[in-house]
């Protein structure tokens, strides 16, 4: 079962996103804010992270950024109440996998965290074997 | 009813509706009763009444319709007056030639009035230049002129004893008076307007009977007082004057004209009757005393009352004129934020959303747990009402209402305008921080405005921190000496201290798409709280505005 994580600082929306995910079979985990989850990513990774834009602190283009630093980034997906489009340009030009504005659709999201987590396990799998050639 | 029908068939193939045939019945009627009345305020052995109204009400008739239709009004008022006038024995050639110089007399008026007033403008008392022309024209000019033809007619049909020029002057005055008397009376009977008069509040219409009371109570005050004291009986003439002063300062022009004719006809009526200060002498005497003595009261007490009302008009514009102002630079600023209100109306739905297909999931997979269902649907509802509050807020503040004060609790204030510039300041990634002081007086003043202010505040300080790194708004609420006074400050560049007055300017500005309203409207709305409102900078630490408004109770709201 694929970890997604889910940072959004408003409570009821974490929850309801995680929620979701967990009914569709998924295992999710919320966070409220960056420093959270930088933190939580130490003991256990996510495959998937749903991200809000909007957040007080480190903002989503932040976290993100952070994320795509990463030795092996986990796939994100942005989410936003405020779309526009020079957001939109702007996350997907940092490594975004997807950029969805809310209220998101279901199957929607479903499918952006199926793809992305596809998209980065067959990444992996083109890497990994080469890195284990040698042995 | 068969020929009624017929005749207003008849009316609406030549053009006319009901109503233009109703009114000259009306115009018929009035004339006859006026007849009426003129003989009974007439002196004897004079062939000429003191007060002669039925000239008067036949230029208020012309004044009030279309000039197509003066025709109309003068073929109705011939029966009427032959009615009236051949009970009184008059010869008939007399009541011709007063029928001719009548009806001359209303058409001169009314003539020269719509010269300078063209119809259709409706002759209202409400200008200067309006009372004026009407006055000058109407009121004197048309009754000089006809009573020359109207001296002229009695001289020849012999109905007369006098002199030629005294019955010009006899008749000259008594048609004044009647034109003072009447012509602004029936013109605001006219514009009364029913509803308004429904919907004043009972304390005018108490005032208003108040003051009618005592012009009549004064005015036959006079007649009994007389008796006791002839000595200073021309003194008493003035004793309705505080209450008719009273009337043209707050009843405009209508109530003050009701006020004069109230007095008008009790003194008339008891100086005829050969009572009260006005008697004495003879009755061509008594006539041209009470004569001037009228019309030297009633045209400066008519004059007074249009240029308060004028200037009250001018003041309710200007108000109103404040008011859509302050509702459009509103709604601007709403809109500005439009990005923001899309953002807190999105989070909930997300929320509403996520959960009902979480919720669709867990039945479709036949896993569904009880209690987790009920939390689904708690959250659901919670959402729901949070996406409701914000409408409402909204909606309060996009609508156009009359100022209402109300108390209110400061910080209740700031929670509901926070609710609605969250969504802005999220998506500005402006940071907010709150210290506000427990146990602060209630204020009194209008919700709605006062949102307005602080909002005005919150997205200026929020524009100043734009291009900053450290985007952090505080929000400082503290009792005052005699009120409290809440604080937004903004981590932004700050202003260079010498436009720190210029900000509260209107049309200055310092940001490219600003008009430069914003703040000059928020301070003329506290000042209309009687609080203060003012900016400070602090250097690079940003800037500072606050607003201190007084505890409620500790001032009334003015209408201004």
């Amino acid at each position: 079962m694929p970890l997604v994580a889910v940072v959004d600082d408003e409570k009821p929306v974490r929850t309801a996103l995680t929620r979701l995910l967990r009914a569709a079979g998924m295992e999710a985990e919320a966070f409220a804010g960056g420093a959270e989850f930088f933190e939580g990513v130490q003991s256990r990774r996510p495959e998937c992270v749903v991200l809000d834009l909007h957040l007080p602190g480190m903002d989503g283009q932040q976290i993100l950024e952070r994320i795509r630093r990463m030795a092996e980034p986990v796939p994100v997906i942005i989410v936003t109440a405020h779309d526009t489009d020079e957001a939109r340009a702007r996350c997907l030009a940092a490594g975004a996998a997807a950029y969805l504005s809310k209220p998101l659709d279901d199957r929607l999201l479903l499918n952006a965290i199926s793809a992305a987590i596809g998209k980065a396990a067959g990444g992996r799998k083109q890497i990994l074997p080469s890195k284990e050639t040698p042995s | 009813m068969k020929s009624l029908a017929g005749a207003l068939q008849w009316g609406k193939r030549a053009g006319l509706d009901s109503r233009a045939l109703v009114a000259p019945l009306v115009v018929a009627l009035g004339y006859y009763l006026a007849n009426r009345l003129g003989f009974a305020f007439t002196l004897e052995p004079y062939p000429i009444s003191v007060l002669w109204p039925a000239n008067a009400l036949l230029l208020s008739a012309l004044l009030l319709i279309a000039p197509r239709r003066w025709w109309l009004v003068l073929a109705v008022a011939l029966p009427a007056h032959l009615l009236a006038q051949l009970q009184n024995e008059v010869p008939l050639a007399m009541v011709l030639g007063w029928f001719a110089s009548n009806s001359s007399e209303a058409l001169i008026g009314a003539g020269l009035v719509r010269l300078f007033v063209p119809w259709p403008q409706r002759l209202r008392l409400d200008s200067f230049h309006n009372a004026g022309v009407l006055l000058l024209l109407a009121c004197v000019a048309a009754p000089f002129l006809s009573s020359f033809l109207d001296a002229a007619l009695v001289r020849l049909t012999g109905w007369g004893q006098v002199g030629y020029l005294q019955l010009v002057q006899v008749r000259f005055f008594s048609n004044v008076l009647a034109s003072v008397v009447i012509v602004p009376l029936v013109l605001g009977l006219a514009a009364l307007e029913p509803r308004r008069l429904r919907e004043a509040p009972p304390e005018r219409h108490a005032e208003a009977a108040a003051v009618l009371g005592g012009v009549i109570l004064t005015s036959l005050a006079v007649f009994a007082m007389a008796h006791f004291d002839p000595a200073h009986a021309p003194a008493l003439y003035y004793a309705p004057l505080p209450f008719l002063l009273w009337s043209a300062v707050r009843l405009g022009p209508s109530g003050t004209s009701v006020a004069i004719a109230a007095m008008t006809l009790i003194t008339i009526r008891g100086a005829v009757q050969g009572e009260g200060p006005f008697a004495g002498g003879t009755p061509e005497q008594i006539a041209r005393t009470l004569q001037i003595f009228l019309i030297a009261v009633s045209v400066p007490l008519l004059l007074l009352s249009v240029v308060l009302e004028e200037r009250a008009r001018a003041g309710r514009e200007l108000r109103a004129q404040r008011e859509q102002l302050t509702h459009l630079s509103r709604v601007a600023m709403l809109s500005d934020m439009s990005g923001g209100l899309a953002h807190e109306l999105n989070q909930p739905l997300t929320a509403i959303l996520s959960n009902a297909q979480a919720a669709q999931h867990l039945l479709a997979n036949r896993n569904v747990d009880e209690a987790e269902l009920g939390e689904i649907l708690r959250d659901i509802i919670a959402a729901d009402q949070r996406a409701g509050d914000v409408i409402r807020r909204l909606r309060a503040l996009f609508r156009r209402g009359e100022t209402a004060f109300e108390r209110l609790d400061p910080h209740e204030l700031v929670r509901e305008v926070m609710t609605v510039a969250h969504g802005d300041l999220v998506t500005r990634g402006i940071e907010t921080a709150f210290e506000l002081e427990a146990g602060l007086p209630a204020i009194e003043g209008d919700r709605v405005q006062l949102q307005q202010v602080m909002l005005n505040l919150i997205m200026n300080a929020a524009d100043a921190m734009a291009s900053r790194p450290e985007r952090l708004l505080r929000v400082l609420t503290r009792a005052e000496a005699h009120g409290v006074q809440l604080s937004f400050l903004d981590s932004g560049p700050g202003f260079s201290a010498d436009i720190a007055e210029k900000l509260f300017e209107p049309f200055y500005t310092t940001k490219p798409q600003g008009l430069g309203l914003g703040l000059s409207i928020s301070r003329s709305i506290v000042a209309a709280h009687g609080g203060r409102l003012w900016g400070r900078s602090n250097g690079r630490a940003g800037a500072a505005f606050h607003i201190v408004l007084p505890a409620a109770g500790r001032r009334a709201p003015d209408d201004g």
